[in-house]
């Protein structure tokens, strides 16, 4: 092929792969009812370059710098939602949140160990289980208008279980350091330290960037853009600090919501800049699949999901009468919070570019179709569960 | 189905409903959590009832029978408490004020449940734009002819209570101008306005409803949006122009006004009701809704322009003996400051998006009133 078209190939993949992603997401959408984000996963991990599509691998290229910051912005937009206050007034929700976390994450240990994982990267998988991922969960609740009990309470525990995985995993990490190459130090540095100094970066904003808008006032339209800057801001710096951008994003929103400046209806999502986000942000997430590994891992895979799925249901489901609800929603709220896929990758990815390869990806091919699988399917099971539990305004063709 | 025998009961007793308003703490948009809500409550005893209303955002409360202020204010706290409460659990918040100033109609839920969705069928978008929040208040009669005499010669009083009450001066994020913007989504059903001038019972029955629902136009009282209508099965007449204050303490004190007139009314001290008092009844209240306290209404029998203000002030002050002899001189004088000073609920929300900016400041404003403890 003569230079300049091969040039013009690299240089449109991304964008194409967009327009195609978002086409599916359209047409699966009318026809079939698919949430948006399942159709763009699937468009992604077929343009991904180990199923020889034409995507390039990701590299740490501005594509991936920009689905950081697309889950950045998810990340803000859900601590957003969070109230603690009502985690104060109903003590069960944070009950159900521990043992949940907690249950995944011994049932996903003992089902890696029983499959001779080795020690670390069945505590790492076991800790990624522990998440839902938020992207689909917010996504999917949006995109259904869907307000209620299992809305609420699933993405309060999604908070709360990414912010227990990312602990998990980083304690996890600081083991590995331990045990392996590097000193206390390095192992405390890695896991602790990260950790606190990643939120306090997030709270710190959070107080700050809410300040600002007060003194600058009329902060009815400019507040969106403000918070969508500095979740730009805080994952460069994050990223640059070799931090945590996931719990500082997810900080940033906490701590600006209870600093009480209202995002209005009209914000949600980040309007159209965060559907595009997202739209790259699935197909990115996806196109870093292998499906050779799929074949391989698939029944590990499908244990996992099971336990995972039967953990989470049976948890919220015990829970649900005490915190108020009946047993219906809870265990719908525990179906809602079934997808996992981008919170895992990003978080893994962002291991990786801190050096601590543990390539969990490459090594333990379950962790692939686990993802797959759930990036597909995930968003579909929670989209089911908030309309069997009659919270979406619009049926899901709306 | 013929309408219903009026069930005589005892005179000036009074029951108040509430609708209310169900808030999503994070944004402060209303949240369609009527049927958690209901859930949650169903499982203890409430002190009093709790419905469902059309949309999924609004649940409506109603206190026993009562006859004096202190116990029917007592039970209106013991029910916000509950509420509030339950809120606390689901995450949601609960509030007063007649509209909810800036969610979007098209987004509420019709609550699903046979009437209401018959009803959304039938008036297609007016019953989503119908999430609007009253206070209806009942006053007993001993007789369905009693009950018909004080629907007409309240007429005059009307615009008070409007005034009084009034607390949804925002609506879909714009300041309407009205002091009760939710009036407005009211008239609009075909329905609506005012009885008909016919004060025997015997001729209201087969005089007038029997025809109506010979046309099949309406099926029971029910169909009625009527301002003030007779609620047989109670035996009641029911006044539904209230917003629903902010407070339940001035809702307390709004249906002991309405008591306290009643009871001047059967004393038989204004001049009795005729059909023409209602040729000035529309623009009286189209004054209320729109300028509140400030609006000027005109006398039906002297056609003299009157301050609205003045004229709640001087009738306050002639039902000082009727208050004094219910036991209810607490809530006359709240409504006696509310119009001498402090001003209606409107112009507390409308001061509060003055000094907080912006349409969410109301709402926390309301949020914050509902759960407060205020004396009357």
């Amino acid at each position: 092929m003569p230079d300049v078209i091969v040039a013009v190939f690299n240089e449109t993949a991304w964008p194409v792969a967009l327009a195609l992603a978002w086409v599916a997401g359209e047409l699966g959408h009318r026809w079939l009812a698919l949430p948006r984000i399942s159709s763009y996963g699937v468009v992604g991990f077929l343009l991904g370059a180990t199923q020889g599509g034409f995507l390039p691998v990701a590299g740490s290229g501005p594509v991936t710098a920009l689905a950081d910051i697309a889950f950045g912005l998810i990340l803000f937009e859900l601590g957003y939602r969070i109230n603690l206050r009502w985690v104060r007034a109903n003590p069960w929700l944070g009950v159900t949140s521990i043992v949940e976390s907690a249950g995944c994450f011994a049932a996903v240990f003992f089902i890696t160990r029983w499959y001779a994982l080795p020690m670390v990267p069945a505590l790492l998988l076991s800790a990624l289980a522990m998440s839902t991922s938020p992207a689909a969960v917010l996504r999917v609740a949006n995109e259904l208008h869907s307000s209620g009990q299992v809305t609420d309470r699933s993405l309060h525990l999604s908070a709360f279980n990414c912010v227990l995985a990312v602990v998990a995993f980083k304690i996890v990490m600081g083991y590995w350091v331990l045990s392996g190459a590097g000193g206390l130090f390095q192992a405390l540095w890695s896991s602790l330290v990260v950790l606190l100094v990643s939120a306090g970066l997030g709270a710190l904003f959070g107080v700050a960037v809410p300040a600002l808008l007060r003194a600058l006032g009329g902060m009815d339209r400019s507040a969106t853009v403000a918070f969508a800057i500095t979740v730009v801001a805080l994952t460069a710096l994050t990223h640059a600090l070799k931090f945590s951008p996931l719990l500082a994003t997810l900080a940033f929103g906490l701590v600006a919501r209870h600093r009480r400046v209202v995002l209005s209806q009209a914000q949600r999502n980040f309007g159209a800049l965060g559907d595009l986000l997202t739209v790259l942000l699935f197909v990115f997430v996806a196109a870093t699949l292998d499906w050779t590994k799929l074949a391989s891992g698939i029944w590990l895979a499908l244990a996992v999901i099971a336990a995972r799925a039967a953990v989470k249901v049976a948890v919220t489901t015990l829970f649900a009468r005490l915190g108020g609800i009946t047993w219906r929603k809870g265990a719908l709220t525990g179906l809602a919070l079934t997808p996992l896929s981008v919170f895992a990758i990003l978080l893994l990815e962002q291991s990786r570019r801190l050096g601590l390869d543990l390539n969990l990806l490459n090594e333990v091919s379950a962790t692939v179709a686990i993802v797959l699988l759930l990036e597909v399917l995930g968003p579909v099971v929670t989209q089911r569960a908030l309309i069997w539990a009659g919270e979406a305004t619009q049926d899901a063709r709306g | 189905m013929a309408l219903e025998p009026f069930k005589a009961s005892e005179s000036l007793s009074m029951g108040v409903e509430l609708e209310l308003q169900l808030v999503n703490p994070t944004d402060l948009d209303l949240s369609a959590s009527a049927m958690d809500m209901l859930h949650l409550l169903g499982r203890s005893r409430f002190p009093g009832e709790v419905k469902p209303e059309i949309t999924e955002s609004m649940i409506e409360i109603a206190t026993g029978v009562h006859t004096r202020h202190d116990a029917l204010l007592a039970q209106l706290r013991q029910m916000r408490d509950v509420l509030a409460a339950a809120g606390d659990r689901l995450n949601v918040a609960v509030c007063g004020g007649g509209t909810h100033p800036f969610q979007r109609w098209f987004h509420q839920r019709i609550y699903s449940q046979q009437r209401f969705e018959e009803l959304s069928a039938l008036y297609g978008y007016l019953a989503k734009q119908f999430t609007v929040f009253g206070q209806h208040v009942h006053i007993g009669c001993g007789s369905p002819d009693e009950g018909l005499f004080l629907l007409h010669s309240l007429n005059r009083y009307l615009p008070h209570f409007i005034a009084l009450s009034a607390s949804s001066p925002y609506l879909q994020g714009v300041d309407t101008l009205f002091d009760s913007a939710r009036l407005n989504s009211v008239f609009a059903f075909p329905l609506s306005g005012r009885a008909p001038f016919l004060l025997r019972w015997s001729e209201f029955e087969h005089g007038y409803f029997a025809k109506m629902e010979k046309t099949g136009v309406v099926k029971s009282m029910k169909d009625f949006y009527w301002d003030i209508r007779p609620k047989p099965e109670y035996g009641t007449i029911e006044l539904r122009v209230c917003d629903t204050p902010l407070t339940v303490e001035r809702a307390a004190s709004l249906a002991c006004y309405l008591q306290a007139l009643c009871r001047m009314l059967l004393a038989r001290e204004d001049a009795p009701p005729a059909e023409d008092d209602y040729l000035v009844y529309h623009y009286n209240r189209f004054q209320a809704c729109r300028f509140g306290l400030d609006g000027a209404i005109v006398h039906p029998r002297t056609n003299h322009n009157l301050s609205l203000r003045e004229d709640i002030l001087a009738t306050l002050r002639r039902l000082e003996p009727h208050a004094a002899a219910l036991g209810s001189q607490a809530a006359i004088e709240d409504l006696y400051r509310v119009a001498a000073v402090e001003g209606n609920h409107a112009s507390l929300l409308r001061r509060q998006y003055a000094d907080e900016g912006g349409v969410q400041g109301v709402v926390d404003a309301a949020l914050r009133q509902f759960r407060e403890r205020s004396e009357a």
